[in-house]
Formats: C-alpha cells, sequence, structure tokens
C-alpha cells in the first residue's frame, strides 16, 4: 500500500479526535507538593489579625481582603473592604485576575481558617503569588480587634500594649470597643510580600 | 528512476514522522522547537567579542544579546544541537556510503558558478533569518507545530518567494 | 508534566545534552531522509522531487498532534512552550529574503549543516554565506531596527485568529498537507527527471 494512504489512515483519526475531544483547560500546579509543604510548615501564609487591623486603620491600599465563604455569610457581614470570592468559585476564569498578580497582597478569610487556606493552597498550587491567609479566621478577628478583652493584671506590658491597640482598632473599625486613643497604638510590623519567581515560559528561538 | 539510490534515502512520509517525534522530543524536554540559524548567530557575536571586544560593549545589539544569552555559546542549546546535527548527518551518511567531498550542482553550471551562488544565497538567508527570528526548522518548523501565526506567515513567504523566482534559477539546479 | 526544563526535573546541564541528542536525531533523519543533498531540495521547486514537502508538512503535523495528545493526558502543558511571537512585517520580509536564499543555495541552515558532515562542499560554502549575512544583519541592526520591531502582534497561535480551536485547526491542516502531499505525487510523476 502506498506510503501516503497509510500516513493518512493514521492522522486522519487522531486529527478528528484530537478536534472532536475539547481542549485540556486544566490549569496545572506549579508547585510541588514537597515545595509547598515546606510552605505550609513555615507558616509563610498566614498573618496576623492585628497586622490585618492596622493596615485597615492606615488605610493601606495594598491590602486586598477576600471573604471565601458563602454569599449569604458575605452579605450577613464582612471586614469592610473586603470581596466576595466564594471557595467554590475560586478557579473561575473572571477571578483569575484578583488571584493571580503582583501588586496587591490578597488576604483570604473564611469563618475558621480551613477554608482560608484550602483557598490559599490552591491559588500557592497555581503559582499564584501575594496570596495569605488571615490567622484565625473571622472568629480570631470578631474576638480580638472586635471585642478585645482586658488582660489579666499580671501580664507583662506587651500585651497590654496590645490590648489598647486593638481597642483603638475596634473603635476605628466599628467594632464594640470603647473610646481608647489610637496614638498609642503600636504599628504592627508590616508583612513584606515576598516575590516568588513565576514559572516561566521557555525562551527559545534562532 | 534509479532504484539503489532511491532506496537508500528512507520514504519521505516516514522521514517526517520520524522528524515530528523528535521534534515533539525537544518541546517535552526542553520546552522549544528546533532550530539553526540561531547557532550561528550565538558564533558570529562570539567571535565578533574575541576580535573587538570593544565593539561590543558600545552596540546595543550585541549587549542586548550577551544580557539574553548569558553563558556565550557554550551554554546555548542550539549550539549544543547543530553540533549534534554534525554527528547525526555523518551517522547516516556513513551507514548509507555517502561521505565524499564533493560540490553538487546541475551539469549545466560549473562547480565555481554553483559555489557563487551557494555563497550569495546564504547571505540572504543568513540575513533574511535573523530578520525574520529563525529559519526554515526555527521558525517554520517549530512555528507550524505550535501553530504560531508567524511560523506559518515566514513559511508561507519562504516558499512562495522561492516558488516565484524558481524560474529564473533553473538552470542551477535542472 | 512537562516541558521537563521548566518544572526542574533536569538540569541545565542534562538540558544541553539533550539539545545534543536531539540534534543527532535531526541530523539523522535530515540526512536519511535526502535532505544533505541541494537538489533534492531544490527539485521541490521544479516539481521533479516533492521530499521537503513531504518530509516538512508531515513533520509539522506529527509533532502538533504529538503536543495536543500531550497536553490532553495532561503529559505537558502547552503554556509553557515556547511560540516563536509574530513580528508582520519582519516575518513577511525576512521569509521573502530567505526565499531567495533558499533557490540560489539550495539549502537552509539546518540542512546545509547536515549537508557540511557528508562532505558537501556547496554546503560550506553556504555557511560561509551565512555567517556573512548574520554578520551584515548583527552589524547593520540599526539600519532594519524599525522593521525588526514593527507590528508586535505577540505570540497568536493562527488557531485564534480564525477563531477555532487548536483542535479543530490540527485537523484542516492535517488534510490541506494530504491534498498537497497528493498534488506533489502528481507533480513528481508529470515532472520526472531520472537522474540529478
Amino acid at each position: 500500500m502506498n506510503m501516503r494512504l497509510k500516513l493518512a489512515l493514521a492522522i486522519i483519526p487522531l486529527g478528528i479526535i484530537i478536534a472532536a475531544v475539547p481542549e485540556n483547560t486544566t490549569r496545572q500546579y506549579k508547585l510541588t507538593a514537597p515545595e509547598l509543604l515546606d510552605e505550609v510548615k513555615q507558616g509563610m501564609q498566614f498573618v496576623s489579625t492585628d497586622e490585618i487591623a492596622d493596615m485597615l486603620i492606615q488605610k493601606d491600599p495594598s491590602l486586598q481582603l477576600i471573604d471565601v465563604r458563602d454569599k449569604d455569610s458575605f452579605d450577613k457581614y464582612h471586614i469592610p473592604g473586603a470581596i466576595n470570592i466564594p471557595l467554590s468559585d475560586i478557579l473561575s476564569v473572571e477571578n483569575e485576575d484578583y488571584l493571580n498578580q503582583d501588586v496587591k497582597m490578597n488576604v483570604f478569610y473564611s469563618n475558621g481558617t480551613t477554608a482560608a487556606n484550602e483557598a490559599w493552597m490552591i491559588t500557592r498550587q497555581l503559582g499564584y503569588i501575594n496570596n495569605y491567609v488571615m490567622q484565625g479566621g473571622l472568629n480570631y478577628y470578631a474576638e480580638t480587634i472586635m471585642n478585645p478583652n482586658k488582660p489579666s493584671s499580671t501580664s507583662p506590658d506587651d500585651e497590654f500594649a496590645k490590648y489598647d491597640f486593638r481597642k483603638g482598632a475596634s473603635a476605628a473599625l466599628g467594632g464594640g470597643g470603647l473610646n481608647v486613643s489610637t496614638d498609642n497604638a503600636p504599628s504592627a510590623p508590616k508583612p513584606t510580600i515576598k516575590k516568588r519567581p513565576k514559572k516561566k515560559r521557555v525562551a527559545g528561538g534562532c | 528512476m534509479n532504484e539503489d539510490r532511491s532506496k537508500k534515502y528512507i520514504n519521505p512520509y516516514l522521514g517526517g514522522v520520524l522528524l515530528g517525534l523528535v521534534l515533539l522530543t525537544a518541546f517535552y524536554f526542553s520546552g522549544r522547537g528546533l532550530g539553526a540559524s540561531g547557532a550561528i548567530k550565538s558564533a558570529v557575536v562570539a567571535s565578533v567579542e574575541t576580535v573587538s571586544p570593544t565593539h561590543v560593549e558600545t552596540t546595543d545589539f550585541y549587549k542586548n544579546y550577551k544580557e539574553s544569552h548569558a553563558g556565550g555559546p557554550l551554554k546555548d542549546w542550539l549550539v549544543w544541537e547543530m553540533l549534534g546535527v554534525l554527528v547525526g548527518g555523518f551517522i547516516s551518511g556513513a551507514f548509507a556510503g555517502r561521505l565524499k567531498f564533493k560540490v553538487e550542482h546541475s551539469p549545466k553550471v560549473t562547480s565555481k558558478i554553483r559555489l557563487i551562488f551557494a555563497v550569495i544565497g546564504g547571505i540572504f538567508f543568513g540575513f533574511g533569518s535573523q530578520l525574520g527570528r529563525g529559519c526554515t526548522s526555527g521558525s517554520a518548523l517549530s512555528g507550524m507545530a505550535v501553530l504560531s501565526l508567524g511560523g506559518f506567515i515566514t513559511m508561507a513567504f519562504i516558499f512562495g518567494t522561492a516558488f516565484a523566482l524558481a524560474y529564473f534559477a533553473r538552470k542551477l539546479w535542472i | 508534566m512537562g516541558p521537563l526544563i521548566v518544572y526542574e526535573y533536569i538540569s541545565e546541564y542534562t538540558n544541553l545534552l539533550m539539545a545534543f541528542i536531539i540534534g543527532i536525531g535531526f541530523g539523522f533523519v535530515l540526512e536519511r531522509s535526502g535532505f544533505s543533498s541541494s537538489r533534492k531540495l531544490a527539485g521541490m521547486f521544479y516539481g521533479y522531487d516533492t521530499t521537503v514537502l513531504k518530509v516538512f508538512f508531515t513533520a509539522a503535523i506529527v509533532a502538533m498532534l504529538g503536543l495536543l495528545f500531550f497536553s490532553l493526558f495532561g503529559w505537558i502543558d502547552l503554556s509553557l512552550i515556547y511560540i516563536n511571537p509574530t513580528f508582520l512585517w519582519s516575518a513577511i520580509v525576512g521569509g521573502a529574503i530567505m526565499g531567495v536564499g533558499f533557490i540560489l543555495g539550495g539549502f537552509c541552515p539546518g540542512t546545509a549543516f547536515c549537508a557540511l558532515s557528508i562532505g558537501k562542499l556547496d554546503a560550506l560554502a553556504f555557511i560561509g554565506g551565512l555567517v556573512i549575512g548574520v554578520v551584515m544583519f548583527t552589524e547593520g541592526f540599526p539600519l532594519v531596527e524599525e522593521l525588526f520591531y514593527a507590528e508586535n502582534m505577540g505570540t497568536p497561535t493562527i488557531n485564534e485568529l480564525i477563531g477555532v480551536s487548536r483542535g479543530t485547526f490540527g485537523l484542516i491542516l492535517i488534510l490541506v498537507a494530504l491534498g498537497m502531499f497528493f498534488v506533489g505525487e502528481w507533480a513528481e510523476r508529470k515532472f520526472p527527471r531520472e537522474e540529478y
């Protein structure tokens, strides 16, 4: 048989198959499991509620809070300035611009940390940078920032400093606290936004 | 048709399939296609630098090239690939008994004319490949495999121009 | 998961070793297919030998199908593969100049190296010309810089341009190529040459 016919018999069916199947749009994980585990162990993704509160008070434009709870919970209550990307929508294409960028510091939060951590793990595995998780979640945020407990009188001084700051933050952010001036609030050190190299397309050509 | 002569070459379709698999291997391992002219450019830049380092420092083109190709020709993928081509071609030629110094030309022209036109053709091809960002292998073949628009355009113009001018150059070949 | 170099399964030096091995395969297949003969290459333009057409398009199709299937199976990430950028005018003018070089010199750079490896002296002359041409380009770059960067279209793929999926365009390309092979074989019968 003619070689051309043999070739045609082989590649035309393959061509029809490839034309008929949908394209593989799965987004590949860019980080290997050990790399991710390493980052989880170091807890690099966590940002404390105090840091968040401080950035909110200072109206830091680089902060972008992302509420990963469902829409109902978001409508009921959310931290001012947060946007809502439910965990189930985290992979949809329209959210990619928010999640895959290197300008803002995204902080995920949910009621606890589980859902937020899941969101972080997914985005991190896709190779996105600048995504973080609020430590303790919304519950802890409410507990520490909105309604801080006065430390016992035997606590060290920095506990009191923290308490004063939280009181102030609470007042500034509309919590149920008292009117303590924010002037003596120690400013939490700003988390540095770590830039990690992205996986790049191969450079080639003649 | 001369039987034993044509037997030494494999069927072109089979050759094409094998070449396609080589290209696929390059994509799978190195994420890039084959190429040829880039190796010459790498060697040219390195030679110019050896001859006149100050010239390289003062010319933007060389400076940019050196920045994007750190490590010089010995770290260049295409240079190693072309060295492989020399070895691979030699092995195949040795098996088929085609190793021989000769100038291939049409009976209508002399070897000298053939060599002169080979140099002229080389100059055109060398210049064009740099302007077109790749030669037949780098731009057209590899570009077509990844469905790059530029690959198809380059391919169409290489073969289109060659077809258009074929009549005027017929004495060189037939 | 490929490409292996991007995922750092292989080191930079292994990559260069792979380049050498891939080059050997490239040179071997080119020589074995007859690309070391300039008259065989030029035969493409006179219809007496369309080996170039057959090998070139078969290779492009096989590699393209391979990439699409690898992507389908999740073996390779197509977004990390190098796609040559499209600068419309430099692609057109560069392609046309290369066409002139092809018909006059009878080789393209890859095949010239392949022909040199089996002792073709016209290939050596062609490579000498290539070096001169490249030097002319690098030295005269300011003169052509504007043309070189004109009409930057990024890295579009042809299927995006006409609005079909990669797979559909692949099928179209396969059918077009098979049509061209048919014409090529017809031309070989119509313009036969005994000896070249």
